[in-house]
């Protein structure tokens, strides 16, 4: 007796590419695994795509970065070379402006996503690590914003940096030396201009990427948390939907929702330029931090108001620090959702926090109009 | 300038326009697409072998039909005539224009207009109630009638950008009617009709995408899956098509016009139209969203497309068609009727007249006050305010949108006055003239017009003032 065998179906070019690759890196293995994953369907699986918005405005903000570093020159050209690429160069503006919007639009998702974290008590075992990264890559973030506006050394990004170099400054004893550091010298300059751009393109970028790769590891590893209300349903009752394809494509549906939002804010209200900095004129009116430094510094102020100099200040760094640090240790707090008091406490805490920053923040922009 | 001048502060007049056209041209456009939209349904219902499935088709084409004619029928209808009073109170002198070439054409629109509404409404109340095939030639009967509204409208549209050199020839003359067909199949006609044919589809796909993500996926999978599927379908022949179109359109559009769209590629500058090649921008990215929504999340998984998703496609195209609404009016600068009529209602043959006879010779509404100090500069003070409202209040307000009052921050009373006179004498090399009417008027005009802007720039010379403007006639 003979037997046929049937000849198997010629592969394509593509098929043999990813064959190879297959062989060498397992990838049908990582497809395996993201088919399997699951993410819960509940009516605040809303709040599922905030982490993914924020990290796709940092890819953009990566590619338009470096792109402007291409013309962008530290030093005392800063402001020529941002005006050029602002008024000479082809699409310069766009790039700017899409730099710009990003990281704004950035700070403001990781704050949503933070605080839907919050909410959804979503930093108890086992994903304290993931809060506390996460904490981290916002303080990062933060930073980024500060050095980056300076970059173009306008006369508002000038005077905004000055004062926003305030709130070092009020820290007792390493405050002055940590302030001068940054400012490499008694007022801020080209010297500050050269430190901040090390800052912002290398120094960063080497704390950010890995803390990063760590954060999306992590939520790899435990998946998405259900909210206390979810929770509490037997688990038959519970809807998910696979990771691959189904929320990768609704994930990549709100990438490009952000990617329109972004072009429309870019090309509407594109970023623009003030004049170049001048030390020797007196700071225009209405100098302030950019809209997420609003609150510590309105904090800072209110603060000046009642315990007038030195004290104030100190009190202030104190009690913002003391605010961010019971913040970022919640996890070690309301560890159980058993422990209904301890939950409530925390669910307060959070509340009360989004109304200082929020009504930090409109006294801030309501005082200097 | 026999017309009292439409004041809306910080919006501008304009924008009034802008907003009831943008609302009106998005369901209008629907009415267009979405009538082929239906009686393609239903024939396709009609030839269901499957009993069932014709039956849930039809149940959802009657759900459809019914949101399409309060749409249309009501708002589509009242934004209509919202756009006929705004003109009317904004552009006088273009309206007039229209009117004496257009006026035939505007009647048959009407007449279609009417044939639309009827049929849409017998076509809603008849589900059921007549012969399925004469069911059908009605939804065919205001297909047809509503393509014909908008083969009419096309042309009055087009004409406004590119009159065309025939007509041209006789403006002014009193015969311009005589060349009624040549104005109307004008040189940007064809290209933009087949381009507003692809957005009526594209837009009866986009809506139909409304109505079916409220099908419950997990009851009516099978209906779902193919009514998503085939109302993506009505996106294909746009997204083919409307790249080339768009060559063949600005093709067709004079060079010192089309110049507008690359203003915008080096610069932010304010003051000058690089708003027009942002807008096109924003046109692109937002068509591109709307195939890649549509396709991954309507096509590829039409069971889990929800009403959330639907809206978000549809306020995307929201975006682009407002976008290249606004672009097209933007191409028109300086005028409002190509190289006829000024944005400002100044007709380009009338400009030497003014010149030497004065801008407001002819005006009831403005206060000519004599006498000397404080009354003569309160008298050019009222006259400089009413030529404001008159050749600025087109485009600019003094605070808002395109907001004079920043445009000239920090200028002097000189600089005003140096700056009113560039724009009056509009020489050859002004930057300005390739989006900005020339300033008409006589000396006399130049200065008033400068005063009144010193005054709003620079707010101490405004305590010295009185504002008058009022008529006193």
């Amino acid at each position: 007796m003979t037997t046929k065998t049937i000849p198997a179906p010629p592969k394509t070019a593509a098929g043999a590419v990813y064959d190879w690759l297959d062989e060498r890196l397992g990838l049908s293995e990582l497809a395996a695994f993201a088919r399997h994953k699951k993410v819960p369907v509940h009516s605040q699986s809303f709040w599922y795509y905030w982490g993914g918005i924020s990290l796709f405005l940092f890819i953009v903000q990566c590619f338009t970065g470096v792109l402007l570093l291409v013309y962008y020159r530290p030093g005392v050209e800063a402001y020529e070379s941002v005006r050029q690429i602002t008024f000479v160069m082809h699409f310069g503006w766009l790039i700017r402006s899409a730099h710009a919007w990003s990281a704004n639009l950035m700070i403001f998702a990781i704050l949503v996503h933070m605080f839907s974290v919050y909410f959804m008590k979503a930093y108890r075992k086992p994903r304290e690590l993931g809060w506390l990264s996460g904490m981290a890559l916002l303080g990062l973030a933060s930073v980024f914003g500060f050095s980056g506006y300076l970059l173009p050394m306008d006369e508002l990004s000038y005077f905004a940096t000055k004062v926003g170099l305030q709130i070092p400054m009020a820290i007792p004893v390493i405050g002055p030396i940590v302030a001068s550091m940054l400012r490499g010298g008694p007022e801020v300059s080209e010297f500050t201009v050269q430190r901040f751009f090390a800052l912002h393109v290398v120094v960063l970028p080497a704390l950010f990427l890995p803390l990063l790769g760590f954060h999306l590891w992590l939520v790899q590893r435990y998946g998405n948390a259900l909210p206390p209300s979810e929770e509490a349903k037997p688990k038959w009752v519970r809807k998910s939907i696979p990771f691959m394809p189904n929320f990768l494509r609704k994930d990549l549906a709100m990438w490009l929702i952000s990617l329109n939002v972004l072009a429309l804010l870019a090309s509407v209200f594109p970023w623009a330029l003030g004049r170049q900095a001048d030390s020797l004129v007196p700071a225009p009116a209405g100098i302030h931090p950019e809209w997420y430094f609003m609150s510590p510094f309105e904090m800072l102020k209110l603060l000046g108001n009642v315990l007038p100099g030195e004290s104030g200040e100190i009190a202030g760094i104190l009690l913002f620090s003391l605010g961010i640090g019971l913040w970022v240790l919640i996890p070690f707090y309301d560890i159980k959702k058993e422990s209904g008091q301890r939950g409530r406490a925390a669910h307060y805490f959070g509340l009360l926090a989004i109304f200082a920053l929020l009504a930090t923040t409109v006294i801030g922009y309501w005082t200097i109009r | 300038m026999n017309y009292p001048f439409w004041n809306i502060p910080y919006l501008g007049s304009g924008w009034v326009i802008g907003l009831i056209a943008i609302f009106h041209v998005m369901i209008s456009q629907f009415a267009v697409g979405g009538g082929f939209y239906l009686p393609l349904a239903e024939r396709k219902a009609l030839h269901m072998t499957d009993p069932k499935m014709r039956f849930v088709w039809f149940e959802q084409l009657v759900k459809h039909s019914k949101f399409f004619l309060i749409l249309t029928g009501v708002f589509g209808t009242v934004s209509g005539v919202g756009i006929w009073f705004a003109i009317g109170l904004t552009h006088p002198e273009a309206t007039s224009t229209l009117i004496h070439n257009f006026v035939f054409g505007w009647a048959i629109e009407w007449v279609f207009f009417m044939v639309e509404l009827s049929t849409a409404a017998v076509y809603y109340y008849t589900w059921n109630r007549i012969d399925e095939k004469l069911h059908l030639v009605v939804g065919w009967v205001y297909a047809g009638a509503s393509i014909c509204t908008l083969i009419i409208i096309n042309g009055i549209l087009t004409f406004m950008l590119t009159p065309g050199d025939t007509w041209l020839a006789v403006a002014g003359t009193g015969n311009e009617a005589s060349k009624f067909w040549f104005a109307f199949f004008n040189p940007t006609y064809w290209p933009s009709l087949f381009l507003r044919i692809c957005v009526c589809t594209s837009l009866a796909g986009i809506w139909a995408l409304i109505t079916a993500s409220r099908i419950d996926g997990d009851k009516h999978t099978a209906l779902k899956t193919s009514l998503v599927k085939w109302s993506v379908k009505w996106l294909v022949p746009s997204f083919v098509a409307i790249p080339f179109l768009m060559i063949w359109y600005l093709w067709m559009v004079p060079e010192s016009q089309r110049a507008l769209l690359s203003l915008g590629i080096d610069t932010i500058g304010a003051g000058t139209f690089s708003i027009i090649t942002r807008i096109a921008l924003i046109i692109i990215v937002t068509s591109a969203t709307i195939v890649g929504v549509a396709y991954f999340l309507a096509y590829r998984s039409p069971r889990d497309f929800n009403l959330s998703h639907a809206v978000a496609v549809l306020l995307l195209a929201l975006i682009a068609t407002g976008s290249g609404e606004y672009a097209r009016e933007m191409l028109r600068k300086p005028y409002v009727i190509g190289r006829w009529m000024y944005s400002n209602g100044v007709r380009v043959n009338n400009v030497a007249n003014l010149n030497e006879h004065g801008y407001l010779t002819k005006s009831e509404w403005v206060w000519h006050g004599s006498g000397a100090g404080e009354l003569e500069a309160a008298s050019s003070y009222s006259r400089g305010e009413a030529i404001f409202r008159g050749e600025c209040g087109s485009c600019h307000t003094l605070q808002g949108y395109r907001a004079l009052n920043n445009l000239l921050a920090g200028r002097d009373r000189a600089n005003i006055g140096n700056f009113i006179t560039m724009l009056h004498e509009n020489q050859m090399y002004s930057p300005y003239r390739r989006f900005m009417p020339p300033m008409v008027g006589t000396r006399q005009d130049v200065e008033d017009l400068s005063n009144f802007l010193n005054a709003q720039v620079n707010p101490p010379a405004l305590r010295a003032q009185k504002t008058v403007l009022t008529a006193q006639k």
